[in-house]
């Protein structure tokens, strides 16, 4: 049985890798790395400044993992000492630099192609490549060191990098750098080794703060609850309580899917989908140093921050450089909020499917089972959308608010609706089910027994029939519960709820490709665990199924 | 054997089903009484009616079927005006049990062993259910399950075929019924454990004095348990007799074709005698001798008016107009002639299940 579990999970998360893996192949394989801008405002307000929009679009590319990106200023420091650091930044050869004077001078802006060489142009008559120029200067400057490109420096400084394939591109004003492509395997590779965060004491390295203290131990927090805390680490509570379910909450292991961009650009994607939706919420909040103020900062997600970066406010206010927390918020996270919407579907749905299906087997061809084959039947031949704009219209008769935003989480009035909506629209199947699977008992061989024994029909129905009948239906319930944290698309967007159901397609239009492997691997994982659920649910409930790997059945 | 008791007596039993908008009469005026300690076989080929006839001794008839005529009677009451579980209890399960085909699939499969034994106990003897734990076991014990109390809470998959049917022969058994209905109890089984049941069965019978109603299609299960046979045809009977005179000088031509048709009687370079054409269609009204179509002897009466029974010996009587005094001598086919030495030369050759 255990060695079955462990095989199980092993098996589950080979599985998840390999369709993460596939995901990110097709997203970085097939998708114009161009296309991730077309959503992202910025671009649009750069994208016809030469500098700017290479520097904005390698480093936005490079944060992605997609490329290697290189200035000169990174090159030339880490060159080594007997590279001149100026003259590598600035990279032209001094022969040059005699010429480009003299031509200036003259009143002539220099410009670089993007293969470094320069050029002079004026109105439409006069252009000059960089070996005219040498060749037409008066300051008799060495012709073949004038026509080069780089200076010994930089030189130097670059040859490592050609040899690691990096290409050399010039800014339009002479500046290098560098650009290495990373293949679609080195791109999974990156994004899978970087998946799992651990967070330790020597997590910190900030040049700026010498002495930090590097350590784990137990403390209290800010309301006085023991925590165990950390000094060098990511974030300054390692495990802590609060009111909030699980209770119990790590900072330790993360999960890292990278960040979000062009959407909700710069969060991380787990944080995007995890963290607190709509209005601050301000709460009388007592600083480690002291002070006390009404604050929406929730002290147990503080992170390190770097001593240069911490303000004359943040001293005020934190001990130690624990300064970069996160704000509470009113309304739960779209995980959140997707999931309260489905359990609440769900308790309708089981709580108005089962019955319905039981009775309908119980009252066989009578006009209880007639009444749910007409409701079964329409509900299956409705388009979902056409339900639910009725069901709305019906809802707005009696006052129900048609949009989910107008009255918010603090209404229940905002509830009614879409969970009625979400729950009835699985009942019809659940009804199917269970009726089929209760009418498939009551006809068989040990049910003809058990009358034969003498058994009543009520005690055959609750001995016998309802358990058989109900463990097939056992088996899928897990996957109902933990699966409603993808959402529910259609529902959600017809009211305008913020939850999960919108992200993926949301994700798709934007080019959000993170994002996209985000919820890729929280939707497989998800099944996978459900399935898994569902079969030792099912242990439980038929001691025929025993879970092994090999023929031994105890 | 007139001097026995008669524990129940079926009168001019008649059942239909309705099938549709259309009515099938499945049992047409069966009349037969069942002594006690007695065991009767009632045989014929598949939709004769046999599941049908008896499931009227139980009320076990499907919601679409009704006892449109006779009365069954059982201790003093009419069980054909039973109707409700309630009206059942008491009876169903308690004094009249039954045994079906197939021991694989008649027990529940995730509830355990013993509970299922049990759970009777408790509904007709009114026992706790530690007592009734109690007598399980010891019933299991009696059905021969080693380790009985160990295996208590196994569940159906943990038990073997053989084992799963002396558990539902306990269940039958366990509150000591008057009439015990075996609806073809081994066909579902391989044929050496089918001849261990038999003998189980027949060695309880001696131990509980029960009563048992045995159907079956195989003829030699019946020459060896039973005493008296019923063979039916078309919803009816139309032989009935202690064993030896059913086997030995049948009278029906149908009872000769079923004799004849045994596998186990063919000699070699003989053709196997088969049954032709089919039963008649129970939605229509049958005139005349059910069997006329397909019986090579039929004459002119038996395709205008129905048979009575006419009485052979006070035990043995048939349904044929063969034996009017009008009627011609008809010899029975010659397959079926001196079957006496040939089955028992059958059965000491060890094939059968002779005890
Ligand atoms: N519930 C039912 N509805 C309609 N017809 C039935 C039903 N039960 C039995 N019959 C019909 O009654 C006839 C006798 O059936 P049965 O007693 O089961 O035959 P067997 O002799 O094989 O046990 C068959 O023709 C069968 O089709
Ligand atoms: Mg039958």
């Amino acid at each position: 049985m255990k060695q079955y579990i462990l095989g199980r999970v092993v098996r589950s998360i080979i599985s998840i890798f390999a369709v993460v893996s596939i995901a990110c192949a097709l997203i970085y394989g097939l998708i114009p790395h161009e296309k991730i801008f077309n959503n992202d405002p910025t671009w649009k307000k750069i994208a016809s400044d030469p500098v700017a929009s290479i520097t904005y679009k390698y480093q936005k590319w490079e944060d992605l993992g997609y490329v290697d990106f290189q200035n000169a200023g990174d090159i030339c420091k880490l060159a080594g000492d007997d590279v001149d650091y100026n003259k590598c930044v600035r990279g032209t050869t001094d022969a040059f630099e005699l010429v480009k004077a003299e031509w200036e001078a003259k009143g002539y802006t220099v410009m670089y192609k993007d293969d470094g060489t320069a050029y002079v142009k004026q109105g439409i008559d006069f252009y000059e490549e960089q070996p005219s120029l040498c060749k037409l200067t008066e300051t008799g400057a060495n012709y073949d060191e004038c026509v080069k490109t780089r200076n010994s420096d930089l030189e130097k400084a670059v040859s490592s990098y050609i040899e690691d394939g990096y290409v050399l591109n010039y800014y339009n004003t002479g500046t290098l750098y560098a650009v290495r492509e990373n293949t679609v395997p080195e791109i999974i590779f990156g994004y899978i080794s970087n998946l799992v965060k651990i967070d330790t004491p020597w997590t910190v390295n900030d040049a700026s703060n010498p002495n930090l203290e590097r350590k784990i131990y137990p403390g209290l927090d800010h309301n006085n609850i023991p925590a165990l805390k950390c000094s060098g680490c990511e974030s300054q509570y390692l495990l802590y309580l609060d009111g909030k379910f699980p209770f119990i909450h790590q900072n330790i292991i993360k999960l890292n899917f990278g960040i979000s961009y062009p959407t909700y650009s710069g969060l991380g994607t787990m944080d995007v989908i995890g963290q607190g939706q709509g209005d601050p919420v301000k709460n009388e909040v007592h600083y480690d140093t002291g002070l006390t103020a009404k604050s929406a900062v929730n002290l147990h997600s503080c992170k390190y921050k770097s001593s240069s970066t911490m303000s004359s406010d943040d001293a005020k206010k934190f001990a130690t450089n624990y300064a970069d927390c996160d704000t509470n918020k009113k309304d739960p996270s779209m995980i959140g909020t997707s999931y309260l919407f489905g359990i609440l579907g769900i308790i309708v749905s089981y709580g108005i499917g089962l019955p319905a299906g039981i009775l309908m087997a119980q009252k066989k061809d009578k006009w209880q089972d007639k009444l749910g084959i007409v409701y079964i039947n329409v509900m299956i031949a409705t388009p979902s959308l056409a339900f639910i704009f009725f069901m709305k219209m019906l809802g707005n008769k009696i006052g129900l608010p048609d949009k989910f935003p107008s009255l918010g989480f603090g209404s229940i009035k905002s509830y009614i609706l879409p969970v009625i909506i979400l729950g009835l629209l699985s009942t019809a199947g659940l009804m199917i089910w269970m009726r089929r699977y209760m009418v498939d008992q009551a006809n068989s061989d040990y049910v003809k027994f058990a009358r034969a024994k003498g058994l009543s029909q009520k005690e055959i129905f609750n001995r016998h029939i309802l358990k058989n009948a109900i463990i097939p239906i056992v088996n899928g319930i897990p996957a109902s519960i933990v699966l409603c944290i993808s959402g529910a698309v259609i529902t959600e967007s017809v009211f305008a709820i913020p939850g999960m159901g919108k992200m993926l397609p949301d994700a798709i239009n934007a080019a959000n490709n993170n994002m996209i492997i985000t919820l890729t691997f929280i939707f497989t994982s998800l099944s996978v665990i459900s399935l898994l659920l569902g079969d030792l649910l099912m242990t439980l409930v038929d001691p025929r199924i025993q879970l092994s790997s090999k023929g031994d059945s105890r | 054997m007139e001097d026995k008791k008669v524990v129940l007596s079926a009168r001019d039993i008649e059942v239909k089903f309705q099938v549709r908008s259309r009515v099938l009469t499945a049992i047409r005026n069966i009349s037969l009484d069942i002594y006690d300690g007695e065991t009767v076989a009632i045989v014929g080929e598949s939709g004769s009616g046999k599941s049908v006839f008896t499931k009227t001794f139980t009320g076990m008839l499907e919601t679409n079927g009704t006892i449109s005529n006779g009365s069954v009677m059982f201790e003093g009451q009419d069980l054909t005006k039973l109707k409700t579980d309630k009206d059942w209890e008491g009876i169903r399960g308690a004094k009249i049990s039954t045994v079906f085909q197939d021991p694989m699939t008649s027990l529940n499969p995730v509830r355990t062993i013993g509970y299922q034994i049990a759970e009777v106990i408790m509904k007709h003897q009114g026992k706790s259910a530690q007592e009734a734990k109690e007598m399980a076991i010891k019933l299991m014990e009696e059905v021969g399950i080693p380790n009985a109390a160990s295996r208590y809470d196994e569940y159906p998959f943990q038990y073997s075929g053989g084992m799963r049917q002396r558990i539902v022969i306990a269940i039958a058994l366990a509150c000591r019924p008057k009439i015990l209905i075996c609806d073809e109890p081994t066909t579902a089984l391989d044929v050496t454990i089918q001849a261990q049941i038999l003998e189980f069965i027949k060695s309880l019978l001696k131990e509980y004095g029960f009563t048992t109603v045995y159907i079956t299609h195989d003829l030699c299960v019946v020459a060896n348990v039973a005493d008296k046979v019923a063979v039916m045809y078309a919803g009816q009977i139309v032989e009935y007799g202690t064993v030896e005179e059913v086997f030995y000088e049948p009278k029906h031509p149908y009872t000769w074709a079923l004799l004849s048709s045994l596998p186990q009687l063919g000699t070699k370079g003989e053709d196997l005698y088969a049954i032709t054409g089919t039963p008649p269609s129970l939605y229509d009204q049958i005139i005349g001798d059910a069997f006329a179509p397909r019986n090579p002897y039929a004459m002119q009466i038996d395709f205008e008016e129905e048979p009575p029974f006419f009485q052979i010996t006070p035990t043995h009587k048939a349904k044929t107009w063969l034996l009017d005094p009008r009627a011609p001598k008809v010899e029975p086919p010659k397959a079926i002639q001196n079957l006496h030495e040939r089955l028992s030369a059958m059965v000491s050759k060890g094939g059968g299940y002779h005890g």
